[in-house]
């Protein structure tokens, strides 16, 4: 009898703390909610959802971000997933929509996983565009492509082509074997490689270091012992990239070394001379990256655009402004940021202080 | 060790009212109570349908924790259980996209679970020297390796025909009808291991493998069974979280071991076995979602919130032992 | 003939030798289908590559010994290797002993915690640590700031790892003077006796004076110092923190211990299995790519292997429980 007294107590427990926890700021919610509205005098919300924590290139768009909101007279939430994975992002984005915000730009660790997601979200009325990484078309507005994927294709062969000499085995070290914007690039030098000009360069392996410093140093030294003749390795990614640097520089090696990287964490190894192992490499300004992201966002936001093709919006004080939506290829549309850009030893110190 | 006397065996004694309500239990609905209403003065979005609407996503991880609890009750553990959400979920959509029938994906995906926990417990009760923390540190490597290759280079799969899925994720009015199932689970499991000889044996496992094996239990097929049970609930683990992302990918519920795990501690189960109860894991599950879900409303970095959740959780199994040695101590010097 | 027979018996009933004859059949199946694995430029990589399971290994087995586990290395690493990356980025300090010294130091209060918690606080080191896995890992994110230290901003640190005494590298010399100091701690010291009684027997061990609590608090501490130690290693090699570096890795160095002969459930296990243990991983970690398996199958292949190392391993030691049985009779 007592146990079952018990039992009942331990439910109307928990019964109450619900009602009294949810509930009654269900009620108080609602009034602080419209003080909060009173007081911001209808400030916006723009929120971005970041691909991982501590990752400097992730920090350095959300600067961006933030300050191009801030300059509109917006608030800019900055959400974190807790690891770099999707199902942290799906857990970060419904915590966005709880709070009503008015616009989500996310850097998507999965192009699908995210879908019901910001569909909830688009139900909600909440704006959504995509940056630095895509999610499907069904699941955005807008995506702000930081360079299109052929550019970074091209610029990226036609290193390989000239620090080789125009011919002899290159090699690619990768992040994961699944991750879409890196397949992408891959995919997109392997049909350029077909040119005439590239036919002397023969692609020995596609090497996948998971973005894990020391695994991308085990794959570095595969390749190098593998091939002994290699001449160059291409690493479009920053943790690679910076793997291999340290690698082939250590070891005084004659292959040199191509990618996309971090100006600020490749400084060491961008040179001319023997005792540097990358001669020159790109990457986009992520900075931009994240200014563009936020200017389309308050975009679409004010109604400006609704991330059809063909519309236009004005980006302030960024280069290629206005900027103009095109079609993606994929049943979305996207607008680039522009061309990749180049980093050698002339501009390194005075990119490495910025980002 | 304090002794394993604690907690199991006292709801076979009769205790007064105030005893019983000075249990491990009382104290986690009291924290959950703080915790809500600490989480509704922290932000005016912390309400009930928003709740209800985060919800889904940590539920998929209660499904794990109900069969872990009784794992940890035979004072075994069992780390694989997010690699089989992984593979689950894979081949559920793999098989999905091949056009059969809902009700036959569904099915497929929940033997798959019980599958991958079938090997579990087959390398566990027939190689009984082996821990089951490295055979099962083994098959999470092993059935996530699987299923990244299932999933090729493209390394995740979306759904083609949604539309079963999305039927999971729906809820009657504002509640989700996965909350509804997670409870009718929950209530189901809590009976069998208080009131049943199963759950007593269970019990009898974790205390004294040998002792029970003497008293006629069949340790090693009680064993088979709760590591193939696991296995199936993760298979039905996977099936939700496909609902709520439309697709699978080769990280999908990765650390999801850790998370059930520590909601069964924090609820007071022993990782030592033979102590705790269930109702204990429940009640903390929701009090770390409603942490989760309400500090994530003033979008505090989420290591912040891992940094508070470990801190809890190492306070929550200390603070009972420290009170106890401070008995022990007292009992000794009055001895004196 | 009798003594040779014995010899024989010998070999194969130590654990540790039917590891090296694996390793031996693995190395020769690597070598034959990747010739360049055998040579001794590979083998220095790879020891260089892996210093840090391996010096890990050996402190996670100290814990195993006493019958504990500690998942929280990783992040105890993480956040010490951070530290010292943005102490250096910031300027704070620029000399490698002081910076190894701050790591050890930060490695050293991250173990006794743990270890307090676990023996003091009574509660279960898989607990324990799991907590502060998650404390420690956060708490190498907030000191990031969000960024990394790279090699730029590492200064000379990061040419610790590049010097070389008499042709081998100086984080392998760390690596060899770790294990021979925890070989004779294990071999010839009361404190190496400690550990394996209180693993055996932990009652038994408190009756004949031993303060078991003490001891398995040495052996949090002692893994936390190492993990500090790596920290630094770690970000000295690769030239670069980040704050989710080796992230999960302590499941390897568990995965190194138990391949090795180590028990879980304490009391059994060597330096040397350790040891070997951690080559093996080291070895298929090196040689997949060598060797052109599949990215996408490596998983697979490495938890094959664990497991049927691990299933091997009980099959031949109740094979030799029975031989040994039979004799009796006999």
């Amino acid at each position: 009898m007592k146990k079952r007294i018990f039992s009942v107590l331990l439910c109307m427990a928990m019964m109450a703390s619900l009602l009294v926890g949810c509930g009654s700021s269900n009620d108080g919610g609602d009034d602080a909610k419209s003080e909060d509205g009173g007081s911001d005098s209808g400030k916006k919300v723009y929120a971005m959802v970041a691909k991982q924590a501590g990752n400097p290139f992730m920090e350095k768009m959300a600067e961006g971000f933030t300050e191009v909101v801030e300059a509109a007279g917006g608030e800019a939430i900055i959400k974190y997933p807790e690891e770099g994975k999707a199902d942290h992002q799906i857990t970060a984005i419904q915590s966005l929509i709880s709070q009503g915000v008015d616009s989500i730009s996310v850097a998507a660790n999965d192009e699908n996983a995210l879908q019901p997601a910001l569909e909830d979200a688009m139900a909600e009325g909440i704006k959504v565009n995509c940056l630095d990484s895509k999610v499907n078309a069904d699941s955005r507005q807008l995506f702000v492509n930081q360079a299109g994927v052929d550019e970074i294709g091209q610029a990226l062969m036609d290193a390989v082509l000239d620090i080789s000499g125009g011919e002899g085995q290159w090699a690619i070290l990768s992040a994961t074997s699944q991750a879409t914007n890196q397949n992408a690039w891959i995919d997109s030098m392997k049909e350029i490689m077909e040119g005439d000009e590239y036919s002397k360069l023969e692609l020995v392996e596609v090497a996948y270091g998971d973005d894990e410093p020391q695994k991308s140093t085990d794959q570095t030294q595969a390749l190098l012992s593998k091939y002994p003749d290699l001449k160059v390795i291409c690493a479009p990614t920053t943790v690679g990239i910076m793997a291999a640097g340290k690698v082939l520089q250590d070891e005084g090696s004659a292959t040199k070394l191509t990618g996309l990287g971090l100006p600020s964490e490749m400084a060491a190894y961008i040179g001319d001379g023997d005792d540097s192992s990358c001669p020159y490499m790109f990457l986009w300004n992520p900075i931009d990256l994240g200014r563009l992201g936020a200017y389309s966002a308050i975009a679409l936001v004010n109604g400006d655009i609704e991330g059809a093709e063909g519309e236009t919006f004005d980006a302030g004080d960024m280069e290629n402004s206005p900027y103009t939506i095109t079609d993606a290829g994929d049943g979305g549309t996207e607008v680039i940021l522009g061309q990749p850009f180049k980093f050698d030893p002339s501009n390194i110190d005075e990119w490495k202080e910025v980002y | 060790m304090a002794g394993k006397s604690g907690r199991t065996i006292a709801h076979t004694q009769n205790k007064s009212l105030l005893k019983r309500l000075m249990c491990w239990e009382s104290m986690l609905v009291i924290l959950f109570i703080i915790v809500n209403i600490y989480c509704s003065s922290l932000s005016s979005t912390y309400q009930i349908n928003n709740v209800l609407r985060e919800m889904p996503k940590y539920l998929t991880e209660v499904f794990l924790l109900l069969p872990m609890a009784y794992i940890l009750v035979m004072g075994d553990i069992d780390i694989s259980v997010g690699s089989i959400v992984c593979l689950s979920a894979t081949v559920a959509c793999i098989l999905g996209n091949k056009g059969l029938p809902f009700g036959l994906v569904l099915l497929v995906g929940l033997l798959t679970g019980a599958l991958c926990g079938l090997i579990n417990g087959i390398i566990v009760t027939k190689f009984t020297e082996l821990p089951p923390m490295i055979v099962t540190l083994g098959t999470q490597i092993l059935f996530r390796g699987i299923a990244e290759i299932a999933l090729g280079s493209g390394g995740s799969i979306s759904l083609e025909h949604a539309e079963g899925f999305r039927m999971l994720a729906g809820r009657v009015g504002r509640i989700p009808y996965i909350l509804f199932l997670v409870l009718i689970l929950a209530v189901i499991y809590i009976i069998i291991l208080s009131k049943t000889t199963f759950g007593r044996k269970l019990y009898a496992i974790g205390s004294n493998k040998l002792a029970a094996y003497y008293a006629g239990v069949k340790v090693q097929k009680i064993r088979l069974i709760v590591f193939t049970l696991t296995g199936l609930m993760a298979g039905l683990s996977a099936l939700f979280l496909t609902a709520l992302q439309y697709g699978v990918n080769t990280t999908t519920a990765s650390g999801f071991e850790m998370n059930a795990i520590s909601m069964a501690v924090f609820g007071g189960i022993s990782t030592a076995g033979g102590k705790g109860r269930l109702q204990g894991g429940v009640i903390a599950a929701f009090i770390i979602i409603s942490l989760r879900v309400g500090l994530g409303q003033i979008n505090l970095n989420p290591q912040v919130i891992l940094i508070i959740l470990g801190a809890l959780l190492i306070l929550a199994v200390m603070a009972p032992n420290i009170v106890e040695q401070f008995k022990l101590m007292k009992k000794r010097s009055s001895v004196k | 003939m009798k003594n040779s027979k014995s010899i024989l018996k010998k070999l194969t009933a130590s654990r540790e030798v039917s590891l090296i004859i694996v390793l031996v059949i693995l190395c020769v199946a690597i070598g034959l289908r990747s010739p360049s694995f055998l040579t001794l430029k590979s083998i220095a990589d790879m020891f260089k590559n892996n210093v840090v399971t391996m010096i890990m290994a050996v402190g996670m087995l100290g814990v195993l010994l006493v019958g504990g586990i500690d998942i929280s290395i990783a992040s105890t690493l993480a956040f010490s290797g951070m530290a010292v990356g943005m102490l250096l980025k910031r300027g704070v300090i620029t000399s490698t002993p002081l910076a190894i010294l701050i790591a050890v130091g930060i490695g050293l209060v991250c173990g006794l915690l743990v270890g307090l918690v676990v023996a003091k606080g009574n509660v279960a080191p898989i607990i324990a640590s799991m907590g502060f896995m998650y404390i420690y890992r956060g708490l190498a994110y907030v000191i990031s700031n969000n960024e990394w230290a790279s090699a730029d901003s590492l200064g000379d640190f990061k040419n610790f790892a590049l010097g070389k005494i008499l042709g081998i590298n100086n984080v392998v010399w760390i690596m060899i003077l770790i294990y021979i100091a925890f070989f004779i701690l294990m071999k010839w010291t009361t404190l190496g006796r400690k550990l394996y009684a209180v693993g055996s027997n932990r009652e038994a061990a408190e009756i004949s004076g031993i303060n078991a609590s003490n001891v398995i608090l040495f052996s949090h501490t002692m893994m936390g110092v190492l993990a500090g130690l790596c920290g630094a290693l770690a970000v000295s090699i690769y030239a670069s923190a980040q704050a989710n570096m080796l992230y999960g890795k302590e499941m390897d160095v568990i995965a190194a211990c138990v391949i090795g002969g180590v028990s879980m459930t304490g009391g059994r296990g060597s330096v040397l299995g350790a040891f070997l243990g951690a080559l093996i991983l080291a070895i298929i970690a090196k040689a997949l790519p060598l060797v052109g398996i599949e990215a996408i199958a490596q998983n697979t292949v490495k938890g094959v292997i664990i497991l049927v190392v691990i299933i091997l391993n009980v099959l031949t030691q109740r094979s030799m429980d029975k031989n040994s049985l039979k004799e009796r009779e006999l």
